[in-house]
């Protein structure tokens, strides 16, 4: 309060004046930027006739997309849904099979058992220490369609599945897969049921939950009541000389970009579950001990539960990773969104709208992404009282 | 309790603040956009053109053409004293880098336009396109003239911001199997695989034509590289490999197992007429490229090669000849106003060749015959515009 009397600086030196001008400033020349920018874009677009709508959605597409019921006479949108549908099947599949992995791979990392740790180790400095691109294209030919035999030599192990470098093919429900994602979904309600009450018994009286042995077998109940609901047929896949009809197929180029991007970004997760195990306070592992706590029953009831919260924020940003490399599927021939992008833009759609529209698909699929994370973090953080 | 009240005055201050912000941003963007319009008009050109923004964009790209009409390409080639071609360096026969020289068809015909306009064959700067941003680079003026083995559609004529002009090639789509595939027909491949390479017209003929035929439409798989094509090719990860003719018999012929191992299917199933491009909305470089193109059409209907065309221009009498040459002796040389100098013909045949020539040193080694690509008097496709 003494130093009040001496009055304001002049506006050119208030540091609350001057603070907002420059933020005004960076503003204004940004916006200045962008708008030249976007207004050179449309001055050029229309002098060289160039649509910049979004009308070319409606056009045919004039590709195919392999592995698919796409026709080429079918709109460019129905293709962009096509391509997000690959995206998200690598996607998806990707990051459990890469946090599974990944996991495994980390508590691997620090088991006390030599062979299992130095396997851990080698597998995660050899594997995050190549670019991943190389990794997919490796995995496509030198995996997918080398290692794999050709399809006159298809390996058919007891007629049941077809292994060849067109695409492994294995047995299939047939007419549908509904019944089989209801039962899933029933399933998974009745299981989580299930190990909450369990739960609650064993709070309760102290007896074991066994959670596990209650879910398991109601998992595996519903879902074979859900397969004989649907008609028990089984589509088995049959090959005749190159043509394989019947069951369903992984491609090489799925294979691939699958692969690739699994085992790499398996790689970084081994590492953030490591190190996220090792930040758990050692106190908390010698008191488990004291109180006679098996190893597994250390790492499940009071190691992982605590690394999980500091491995949560990093394994988020894996995710997103692992979704924005899907787009180097474009390497291996595989269709998924960047891809049937750049194909129509080569089959006529106009360059700039059709890669602002992916650019945002991109956008929401990765805000989706960490906001699903967050809202896990949330849940996990610590509730300081 | 009092923390969180402490917490809500922070936010409110905070809010304020960005409040502040954003509507002094939306002042300054106000003016910004104001000032646009102001200078626009009495700095620039004059008003009604909206040339200023595209001229901008020229001059951060260094300074080159943009212009919103004709001339300016050419204009600028002549300054720049070289022709910016869009071309490829991995085709056989119509586009290969060999010592670090462009060799082939396609970069033949680059040659051609930059002796046409600038009188030096080499003038050249060639710029290797992928299939998928190949007409980006033309529209955004990377390159002044597209020739790539480009097939001329309805599509890429309207949307790509491309015209395109005289076919140099009259290709036709086909299909290639290994030769111990006992693949015989395109029927024989109903339902099979078949690559292509990835954001061409071909991925598209493969579907129709069997469709057509009223055949399963076998697998469409495109590769963005045709070396990758080939490896899945001979890994057998295909059966079939399609695409223009020409290419086919260039992938054949240096196929690492040997061309014998291939077979390619007689018959085209599409018409697949590949053409030069320039960007839209400058008439007279298309015409300067249009002529270049014709010019080499021109001097093999008079029977001109770069052997024989001084010692042709010497001894002739045609007054058709000695014009097209630019040669008119004591009579008047025929300028057409086409902006080219009236001697490019000459300096065509004379440095690269008559179209004939240039088929010869670079497609008949493929073992293409000239089929549509015969000049009309031979049964061909080829018809000279006369240059009168």
């Amino acid at each position: 309060m003494t130093t009040a009397r001496t009055g304001r600086p002049p506006l050119w030196r208030d540091v609350r004046v001057l603070r907002v001008a420059f933020q005004v400033a960076v503003l204004g020349i940004i916006a200045l930027v962008l708008g030249t920018l976007v207004g050179n874009v449309q001055a050029n677009s229309e002098r060289l006739g160039i649509p910049t709508g979004f009308e070319y959605l409606d056009n045919p597409a004039q590709f195919p997309i392999p592995d698919s019921e796409f026709r080429p006479t079918q709109p460019v949108r129905d293709a962009l849904v096509e391509g997000l549908a690959n995206t998200l099947r690598v996607v998806v599949l990707g990051i459990v099979m890469a946090t599974v992995l990944g996991v495994l791979v980390g508590i691997g990392r620090l088991s006390g058992n030599w062979l299992v740790r130095t396997a851990a180790r080698v597998y995660v400095e050899i594997l995050r220490n190549i670019p991943v691109f190389v990794l997919i294209v490796f995995a496509y030919f030198a995996l997918a369609l080398t290692a794999f035999p050709a399809i006159s030599e298809a390996w058919e192990p007891l007629g049941l599945a077809v292994f060849s470098n067109r695409g492994v093919v294995v047995p299939w429900v047939d007419g549908g897969i509904a019944p089989l994602v209801v039962g899933g979904v029933v399933a998974t309600v009745l299981a989580f049921g299930l190990s909450r009450w369990r739960t609650a018994v064993a709070d309760r009286t102290g007896a074991p939950a066994h959670t596990v042995r209650f879910a398991v077998p109601a998992v595996v109940l519903v879902m074979v009541a859900a397969w004989l609901l649907s008609g028990l047929a089984l589509s088995v896949p049959d090959r005749e000389a190159s043509s394989v009809s019947g069951g369903i197929r992984m491609t090489p180029e799925y294979f691939a970009i699958f692969f690739g991007l699994v085992v790499y970004t398996a790689s970084h997760i081994a590492e953030i579950v490591r190190g996220s195990i090792q930040a758990v306070d050692r106190g908390q592992v010698e008191a488990a001990s004291a109180l006679a706590l098996s190893g597994s029953q250390r790492l499940r009831y009071i190691v992982l539960p605590q690394s999980f919260r500091i491995a949560v924020p990093p394994i988020g940003n894996q995710y997103l990773n692992l979704s924005k490399n899907s787009t180097l599927g474009t390497a291996v021939g595989y269709f998924e969104l960047a891809r049937v992008t750049s194909i129509s833009v080569g089959n006529g759609a106009p360059a700039v709208p059709s890669y602002l529209l992916l650019l945002g698909i991109f956008l929401v699929l990765s805000l989706t992404l960490s906001f699903g994370v967050n809202v896990v973090n949330r849940r996990l953080a610590l509730v300081e009282r | 309790m009092a923390e969180a009240g402490s917490h809500e005055g922070d936010t409110n201050v905070r809010l304020r603040r960005t409040a502040i912000i954003l509507a002094a941003g939306a002042l300054v963007l106000g003016a910004c956009t104001g000032d646009d319009d102001d200078e626009a008009g009495p700095t620039t050109d004059p008003p009604a053109d909206d040339g200023g923004d595209a001229g901008d964009a020229g001059d951060d790209g260094g300074g080159e053409e943009n212009g919103t009409e004709g001339g300016e390409t050419l204009a600028a080639v002549q300054e720049a004293g070289v022709v910016r071609c869009g071309t490829r360096d991995e085709l056989p026969g119509f586009a290969v880098l060999e010592a670090g020289e462009h060799v082939g068809f396609d970069a033949d015909f680059c040659r051609v336009i930059a002796a046409a306009v600038l009188g030096d064959a080499e003038a050249v700067e060639f710029v290797d396109l992928e299939t998928d941003d190949r007409f980006t680079a033309l529209q955004s003026g990377e390159v002044d003239v597209l020739v790539r083995n480009t097939t001329w559609t309805a599509t890429r004529d309207g949307a790509e911001g491309a015209t395109f002009l005289q076919p140099n090639f009259y290709d036709g789509q086909g299909m290639m199997v290994a030769a111990d595939s006992g693949l015989e027909s395109l029927e024989d491949l109903a339902g099979l695989v078949v690559c292509v390479a990835g954001g061409t017209t071909t991925e598209g003929n493969v579907a129709t034509e069997f469709t057509r035929l009223g055949l399963d439409v076998p697998e469409v798989l495109p590769f963005d590289s045709p070396e990758l094509l080939q490896v899945a090719f001979q890994e057998d990860r295909c059966d079939g490999w399609s695409s223009d003719l020409s290419q086919l018999s260039g992938f054949r012929s240096s196929y690492p197992d040997g061309p014998e191992s291939l077979v390619i299917f007689e018959d085209a199933f599409s018409k697949e007429p590949l053409a030069p491009a320039v960007r839209d909305g400058d008439t007279q470089w298309a015409q300067v490229v249009n002529w270049a193109i014709m010019s080499t059409i021109q001097a093999e209907e008079y029977g001109l090669t770069s052997a024989n065309v001084e010692e042709e221009l010497a001894g002739t009498d045609d007054p058709g000849i000695r014009q097209f040459l630019g040669e008119a002796g004591e009579d008047a040389v025929l300028d057409p106003g086409l902006g080219l100098p009236t001697d490019f013909a000459l300096q065509v045949v004379l440095q690269v060749g008559s179209y004939g020539e240039i088929y010869e040193e670079h497609i008949t080694p493929l073992g293409l015959e000239r089929g549509l690509n015969s000049i009309w008097s031979d049964g061909g496709l080829l018809y000279a515009i006369p240059y009168r």
